[in-house]
């Protein structure tokens, strides 16, 4: 009996003693960005403008379709595996909504001394239009590739440009796809192109500044700032996006003028989901 | 009679001390199941992958019999263990996991031997099944993490002063964990 005791004290402690560890692990995955933030570059892989253009494009695509899709690059994984440190990110931060856990996070850790990781990590809402086979893919044939020639910007491009219609084709609040403008995609269409008219008034008296709103739901590009240089990576960007995938698409949905800064992540749960892919 | 007054007496204990903490019991009672009907799923995704895995290793690597039917025979054991609900008792646990941790070190075994087919790792079809596992591997990790999670916070509960004097009156048994195994439990190692 006595040693029964014994061994249920010891049991107990070790039981203890990982949750500790657990923690301190846990410790080492970095803390949600004040103020928040979609794309955390930790590492430095993007110029300032990319993590405009990627902060902008992903901003809007969360007011648009609700999905929250974060990009953090970070040099040192503190010894955890990939897997482990994005869906720590997810669950601690709160990645995608609470309701509908449509988060994402896309991790990047650039090759240094050690080699570079990659990993698409799935919050359980979105498990199912992004299976692990398709992270897998997307890491290992859209992203590693431009990596490997330290192209991280288009890389990360390259691989939003397929999870992010695949996102909102799962959830969207407004339509997105517009491509085939038939039936009741032209009349969401409509309703649409009215929305933004009403949006593109509000906006623009309220800011008392005539920006660059003039673009409309058909245009490939990227219609963001008109700050100089930035607009060539925001076509670059907006063309990847929208129209880079199939000539009938419009991928209209990615224009407008600023929205407004991202509102901060929305309590979503991860489940370890997703797949990456190392360099 | 006397058993009767027992019984009142804890009534109205239990009603006195916490109405609401035998509810809050209850909830994390549920907390607890609903975790482990994650558990189970999680472990149920991954003997539903293990046949086509298999049957696709088989074509590139057909001798390697016995460590197929390793994990063959392996997941049919682990199927076979199940643990309701309602019966999370640290044996009960520690059987359920010495089964999947037999599976998992088959799976690793088999694993380990497709390093040998350069073939098989360019095939596709494979790569995805490797992608799944792995992401299998992962959510099992953390569907464990969770319900030792929510047990800890459940077998807390029920030891606390004052709900300890009556938990074991309505039921509230106390529920095991997971263990960290060293070895078995490691998730087999998949590399690209």
């Amino acid at each position: 009996m006595r040693f029964l005791m014994k061994n249920n004290i010891v049991k107990s402690l070790a039981v203890m003693l990982l949750l500790c560890v657990s923690m301190i692990v846990q410790a080492q995955v970095p803390d949600a960005p004040n103020p928040p933030r979609l794309v955390n570059d930790f590492a430095g892989v993007f110029s300032a403008e990319q993590v405009k253009v990627l902060e902008d494009s992903l901003v809007r695509f969360s007011k648009k379709t609700s999905n929250q899709v974060t990009i953090v690059t970070v040099n040192d994984l503190g010894g955890m595996e990939a897997s482990q440190f994005a869906y720590e990110i997810g669950e601690k931060w709160g990645v995608g909504g609470s309701k509908n856990n449509n988060g994402v996070v896309i991790l990047i850790k650039p090759k240094t001394d050690t080699k570079g990781q990659a990993f698409i990590a799935t919050g359980y809402g979105v498990e199912g239009v992004l299976p692990d086979a398709s992270c897998s893919r997307i890491v290992n044939n859209e992203m590693i590739p431009e990596f490997k020639q330290n192209a991280y910007f288009r890389g990360v491009v390259r691989a939003l440009n397929i999870i992010l219609p695949v996102l909102a084709n799962e959830y969207s609040v407004e339509e997105y796809e517009g491509g085939e403008l038939n039936g009741i995609f032209f009349g969401l269409f409509i309703v649409l192109v009215g929305m933004l008219f009403v949006f593109i008034l509000v906006y623009m008296s309220s800011n008392g500044n005539d920006n660059d709103n003039s673009r409309n739901g058909n245009s490939g590009t990227f219609g963001g700032r008109d700050q100089g240089s930035d607009i060539a990576t925001a076509i670059l960007l907006g063309s990847l996006l929208g129209g880079g995938r199939s000539s009938g698409r419009s991928g209209g949905s990615f224009g407008g003028g600023s929205f407004g800064g991202f509102g901060g992540f929305g309590g979503g749960s991860f489940g370890g989901g997703g797949a990456g892919g190392s360099w | 009679m006397k058993k009767n007054l027992f019984a009142i007496v804890a009534i109205v204990m239990a009603l006195s001390l916490s109405s609401c903490n035998y509810n809050t019991l209850v909830e994390k009672q549920e907390a607890v199941e609903s975790a482990w009907s994650q558990v189970e799923n999680v472990y149920q995704r991954r003997a539903d992958l293990i046949p086509n895995l298999v049957n696709t290793v088989k074509g590139y690597a057909a001798h390697e019999q016995e460590t197929l039917e390793g994990v063959i025979e392996a997941r049919s054991k682990a199927t076979q263990i199940t643990v309701s609900a309602d019966d999370l008792t640290e044996e009960n646990i520690k059987r359920f996991q010495a089964a999947q941790g037999e599976l998992q070190q088959a799976l690793g075994k088999l694993l380990a031997i497709t390093e040998n087919y350069p073939d098989l790792k360019a095939n596709e079809n494979f790569r995805d099944l490797q992608a799944q596992l792995e992401g299998t591997e992962n959510r099992i990790t953390v569907e464990r993490q969770k319900f030792n999670e929510t047990v800890k916070d459940y077998n807390t509960s029920i030891r606390k002063f004052p709900t300890n004097i009556y938990a074991g009156w309505f039921g509230f048994e106390k529920k095991g964990y997971f263990e960290a195994q060293a070895g078995a439990e490691k998730a087999p190692e998949v590399k690209f």
